[in-house]
C-alpha cells in the first residue's frame, strides 16, 4: 500500500509508534527503519551500531542515526539479543535505508527475548495499514526517497 | 501543549556543564517534566565535536592541549566547533508532541525567536531554511536537533563573540594555507552581535528580550525554574561519561566534505598527480560555484604571474567539469601558459577531486 508516497507493505509487523517494521523469520527478526522514520529522519550522514550479542530492552536504543539535521535513536520494539547489523552495507553506503528502506537498508537482525510479553503493540496486515495511515495524517507527511 | 516554559538561566557554568545540562534535562524527562528552555554560557572556552565525528582526525589535539582546551563529545550531530564564555547557549528540550513533527517547521519555530531577538536589537537576522540564521549573508550561529530519551532538543546559540582565529587553530587540517582560507572564510561569512551592533548588548537585557520573544512566538508563560536533584544526579552520570576516554575517543563514522563555514560555503581540498607534478587545490564553495581557489604544488607553470590570473578566472563559475574545463582552457590560449606534463584537464580533475572527492575503491 502506498499512502502519500509512504510505502507501507502489507506482508510487515509494524510497531507503529516507533516507526520500526519487522520480519519474523523462524526465531529471528529482522528491524528497520519504515518510509516515514526514513524520510523525517532525512539523508543519514552516519549510524553507529551496538555490538552483536547484546542484549537490548524494549524501547532501548538498537542503532544510533544522523541525519544532517538531527540524531537519534533507532528503538527496539522489543527486548532482543542483536545478533547481526548491517554495518558493512552502510558502511558501502551510507543511503541505503533512504533508497530501501523495507530491503538492503535493514538494520539489526535480532532474536527477540520477551516477545510473548511484547508483541501487543505490533500490527500487521490492514491493520498495520490503517493505523500508519492515521500516523501519516496526523503527522501530515509525503514520503521521499533517494535515488542516488 | 502546556503553556508554561520552565528556563533555567545558567550563565557561567564550567564547560563541560554547559554541554551535559540539556543532555540531563533530556535523559531525565518524565510525562509531567515541564518543557524547558535552557540559557546556559560557560566560564571558559573549550572545543565540542560531533556526536560521530572522530576527534583524532577532526580536532588539533596537541593545539588543544597546549592551550588548555577541554574537548567534549555532544549527543547532537554536525562539527567541531570552538566555544566560548562569547555565546549563550539557547537549549531547547520539549516533549515530542509540543512540537511540529517535521524538522523544517521544527526549526523554524526555533530559530523564530533568536531571529527576532536580533532584530529587536536591530541586527537584520533571517532565517535561512532548514536551520541557519543569516545577517546579510553571513551566518550568526548554527544550530542542531536530537532525541535524548522521551524528549526532542534543539539546540543554538546567541552569539556575542566568536574568536574566528582560535576556531580555525583548534581544527585539523591538512595544511597551514587550508586554515588560513577556513580563518580568511569565517572572517567572510560569521559574524556576532558584536560586529553588527559595534559592542556586545547587555547580556541580562538579551536575556529578557529572548524568553518575551519565546513567550510571544508559543504563546506560553516562559518561568525562571528550577534544576531538580534528579537532573543534577543525571547531570553528574553524564558529565563522567563525557569526560571518559572511552567516549571521547569512540570512533566516529561521520565524513563529511571538506569544512563547512555555513550551509551555502564550504571549505574543500584535494590533490592530484598530473605527469607533471602533483597540484593541490584548496578552494571555497559557495551555492555550487567556485568562490575562490588556491592552486599550488611542484608542477612548473610560465608565464608565472599566470598562476594568479588562473585562479582569478575561476571565480564565480560553476564547480561542474565542463565549465572549469573551458575556464581554464581559455585561461591558458589567453595568457600563452605553458606547463609541461600537466594540461588543462589536470587542473580540472584536481578541482573536482575537492568539490566530489572520488570514492574509495
Amino acid at each position: 500500500m502506498i499512502f502519500h508516497a509512504c510505502d507501507i507493505p502489507e506482508d510487515l509487523y509494524y510497531d507503529i509508534e516507533r516507526d520500526v517494521w519487522i520480519r519474523f523469520d523462524g526465531d529471528v527478526a529482522t528491524l528497520g527503519m519504515t518510509d516515514v522514520a526514513q524520510t523525517r529522519c532525512g539523508k543519514f550522514a552516519a549510524i553507529s551500531f551496538r555490538d552483536v550479542g547484546k542484549n537490548i530492552a524494549q524501547g532501548k536504543t538498537l542503532t544510533t542515526i544522523e541525519s544532517a539535521k538531527w540524531v537519534g535513536p533507532f528503538p527496539a520494539p522489543f527486548s532482543c539479543e542483536i545478533i547481526e547489523t548491517n554495518e558493512a552495507g552502510f558502511g558501502k553506503d551510507i543511503l541505503l535505508a533512504n533508497k530501501d528502506p523495507y530491503g538492503v537498508g535493514w538494520l539489526v537482525k535480532v532474536k527477540p527475548t520477551n516477545l510473548e510479553n511484547e508483541k501487543g503493540g505490533l500490527s500487521t496486515g490492514n491493520e498495520a495499514v490503517e493505523r500508519y495511515k492515521e500516523r501519516i495524517k496526523k503527522l501530515k507527511i509525503n514520503c521521499l526517497r533517494c535515488i542516488d | 501543549m502546556s503553556k508554561k516554559i520552565r528556563l533555567l538561566y545558567m550563565e557561567g557554568v564550567s564547560p563541560l556543564r554547559s554541554q551535559t545540562v540539556y543532555h540531563a534535562v533530556g535523559y531525565a524527562m518524565k510525562a509531567d517534566t515541564p518543557n524547558t528552555i535552557i540559557m546556559v554560557s560557560p566560564n571558559g572556552p573549550y572545543v565540542c565535536i560531533g556526536y560521530h565525528q572522530d576527534i583524532q582526525k577532526e580536532v588539533d589535539l596537541d593545539y588543544c592541549t597546549q592551550h588548555n582546551l577541554p574537548v567534549y563529545r555532544r549527543e547532537v550531530g554536525g562539527g567541531a566547533v570552538f566555544l566560548d564564555n562569547g555565546q549563550l547557549f539557547t537549549q531547547w528540550i520539549f516533549h515530542k508532541e509540543d512540537l511540529p513533527a517535521s524538522l523544517e517547521e521544527r526549526f523554524k519555530l526555533y530559530i523564530d525567536p533568536l531571529v527576532a531577538t536580533y532584530q529587536e536589537l536591530g541586527i537584520n537576522a533571517i532565517l535561512r531554511p532548514i536551520n541557519d540564521i543569516h545577517v546579510n549573508g553571513k551566518k550568526i550561529g548554527g544550530t542542531g536537533a536530537a532525541q535524548m530519551g522521551i524528549a526532542e532538543i534543539l539546540v543554538g546559540s546567541l552569539m556575542y563573540t566568536f574568536d574566528k582565529k582560535t576556531m580555525s587553530q583548534v581544527l585539523k587540517v591538512p595544511s597551514e594555507k587550508m586554515r588560513d582560507k577556513i580563518f580568511e572564510s569565517l572572517e567572510a561569512y560569521m559574524t556576532t552581535m558584536s560586529e553588527q551592533l559595534g559592542s556586545a548588548p547587555d547580556r541580562a537585557m538579551v536575556k529578557d528580550l529572548y524568553m518575551k520573544k519565546v513567550a510571544e512566538a508559543m504563546g506560553a508563560e516562559v518561568y525562571d525554574g528550577e534544576w531538580t536533584a534528579e537532573e543534577e544526579a543525571m547531570a553528574q552520570e553524564i558529565d563522567a561519561r563525557f569526560t571518559s576516554d572511552e567516549w571521547l575517543y569512540q570512533k566516529g563514522q561521520l565524513h563529511q566534505q571538506g569544512v563547512k563555514i555555513h550551509a551555502d560555503v564550504h571549505i574543500v581540498e584535494a590533490a592530484f598527480k598530473a605527469q607533471g607534478g602533483l597540484i593541490r587545490i584548496i578552494a571555497r564553495l559557495r551555492e555550487g560555484r567556485i568562490d575562490d581557489v588556491t592552486i599550488s604544488g611542484d608542477f612548473t607553470l610560465l608565464p608565472v604571474f599566470a598562476l594568479g590570473a588562473l585562479e582569478q578566472s575561476l571565480r564565480g563559475s560553476a564547480a561542474t567539469p565542463e565549465t572549469l574545463k573551458s575556464k581554464i582552457e581559455e585561461a591558458y590560449y589567453r595568457l600563452g601558459i605553458q606547463s609541461p606534463g600537466v594540461t588543462p584537464a589536470d587542473f580540472t580533475t584536481a578541482i573536482m577531486n575537492a568539490v566530489t572527492p572520488p570514492q574509495a575503491a
